[in-house]
């Protein structure tokens, strides 16, 4: 079952550099909260029932509801519907992420060891690779987020990796996620000026 | 039964278009023509004469017929499950795939030998979108490769659910979502084109034929459908557990060729087309899902 959960994550991440409207990307964040609160609960057999728990609400709640909805009023606020419109096309994104995918393939199988699964691994480190094409080959900011939010999920689901060794990890990982969903949100996201389609400073 | 892959082929040829039809009417909340109207223009066309523009030269008054042609060479090397095909070997899904872009060699410089600014037009892109969507079969097919063992369609498909392993689902789920794609391409059907447009300027295979007619036009519908069919006998192929009977295999044949016409039908009926800038990042789309088939098999190997 992980490993269906896993391919559908790895197809979000497709989707995530072919599209080009804000509220996909939002969408499609909350469709990854949502596969990785699966993965948790299939692959975390050997962590305790209370910790299990606390993993699977912090995904649920906080991935696949509380973030979307914060974007969601950036993006009511903000009026910006699609990425900027010198953004690099997204042909050319989906190019890149075939490329990372193949990447991402080659350092796992160059990393593998018996403590992560090399099919976490890839689709880890190919969520890192597709976060930061985000971030590099877009100009909003609300991009920026959310590419940030990508990697952040990468982050997470190389914690449920090795989450049955050190459960610990996973709990920095869901600290994190929180502190990202505060501090970038809060700080960057509802701070934005009300329809405002050219983002070109940080203080815009 | 080694004819039964052409035979189903030809079948669902007969049906398919006309599926498609009534269910655009129906979802639309029209009467609509009937399940065999295609073939009746198909028919009132054959009846015509063709009316060939001075410009043109013998290669454009061939090229329906080598188009014709290919599709039907290429159905030979379709297998129905473990009934297999007229013709196989060792790759000739190499064979099935280049025999099918022959003849759309022959269409796409057909249009340009008609000298129409337009048609060259129609004939540029035509060429850059099956460009562009090669790759994805041929990665698909790759992965099956990998997966089976196997280099022939009818080895393929034999092997393909009878690996044991259950992840053989994720590779049919994307299977039948590539070869989806790959067919509403192919035969020029929405999102990317519509056979029904009258625009020049947004018009892909639709404006490489405007100069053909009577029978010419006749043969280009009926390679159409043919591929059509081809394409859904694939997608069952890849769906349909091999050892199941002839009843159930049959039943289950008659089910996804409806089900793929409907679905077309369901795409063309609630969906616009894209905007022609749109069309390589959505067939480039199609690739990127198949790479990812490919990924996991490329870790499964390891």
């Amino acid at each position: 079952m992980v490993n269906y959960l896993i391919v559908l994550f790895a197809l979000t991440l497709v989707y995530f550099a072919s599209t080009e409207r804000i509220v996909n990307y939002i969408r499609l964040i909350g469709i990854q909260g949502l596969l990785l609160c699966g993965i948790a609960l299939f692959e975390l057999s050997e962590v305790n029932v209370l910790n299990l728990v606390l993993i699977a609400a912090e995904t649920l709640l906080v991935k696949t509801f509380l973030m979307p909805y914060l974007l969601y009023r950036i993006v009511g606020n903000s009026g910006v519907t699609k990425v900027h419109r010198l953004a690099m096309p997204a042909f050319y994104t989906l190019l890149f992420s075939i490329f990372a995918l193949l990447i991402s393939v080659i350092l796992a199988d160059s990393m593998l060891n018996s403590f992560v699964s090399i099919v976490f691994m890839t689709t880890a480190l190919f969520t890192i690779f597709v976060g930061l094409l985000l971030i590099i080959t877009h100009r909003l900011i609300i991009s920026h987020i959310i590419g940030f939010m990508v990697i952040e999920n990468a982050v997470f689901l190389f914690s449920i990796a090795a989450g049955n060794r050190m459960p610990v990890l996973i709990n920095i990982g869901i600290l994190l996620d929180i502190f990202a969903g505060v501090l970038i949100l809060g700080f960057f996201g509802l701070r934005l000026k009300s329809h405002s389609n050219e983002l070109t400073k940080l203080k815009d | 039964m080694i004819v039964a892959g052409l035979l189903s082929v030809i079948l669902s040829a007969l049906f398919l278009p006309g599926i498609i039809l009534r269910t655009k009417s129906i979802a639309s909340g029209r009467k609509g023509p009937g399940i065999f109207q295609p073939y009746r223009d198909i028919a009132v066309l054959l009846k015509k004469d063709s009316v060939f523009s001075k410009t043109t030269g013998p290669l454009f008054r061939m090229a329906p017929a080598v188009s014709l042609a290919t599709v039907i060479c290429a159905s030979f090397f379709i297998p129905l499950s473990r009934y297999g095909a007229l013709f196989s070997f060792d790759g000739d899904f190499i064979f099935f795939s280049y025999i099918l872009a022959s003849g759309k060699f022959f269409s796409i410089i057909a249009a340009l030998d008609t000298g129409s600014s337009f048609e060259g037009m129609g004939a540029n892109r035509e060429a850059f979108f099956s460009m562009l969507i090669e790759p994805a079969f041929f990665i698909l097919m790759s992965t099956f490769i990998m997966a089976t063992g196997s280099t022939s369609f009818k080895e393929i498909y034999e092997n393909f659910t009878v690996t044991g392993n259950h992840i053989v689902i994720i590779f049919s789920i994307i299977g039948v979502l590539v070869l989806l794609q790959i067919a509403l391409i192919e035969t020029s059907r929405v999102p990317v084109d519509d056979p029904k447009t009258h625009l020049e300027l947004t018009m892909i295979h639709e404006v490489m034929i405007l100069d053909n007619c009577g029978f010419d036009k006749a043969l280009i519908h009926i390679s159409t459908y043919l591929k059509m069919a081809i394409y859904g006998l694939l997608i069952f192929n890849v769906t349909v557990p091999y050892n199941l009977g002839i009843i159930q295999q049959s039943a289950f044949l008659v089910l996804t060729q409806v089900l793929f016409a409907v679905t077309i039908g369901l795409v063309e009926s609630f969906r616009a087309r894209n905007k022609m800038n749109k069309n390589p990042k959505y067939i480039l789309t199609v690739s990127a899902v198949a790479w990812i088939a490919f990924a996991i098999i490329l870790i499964m190997t390891k």
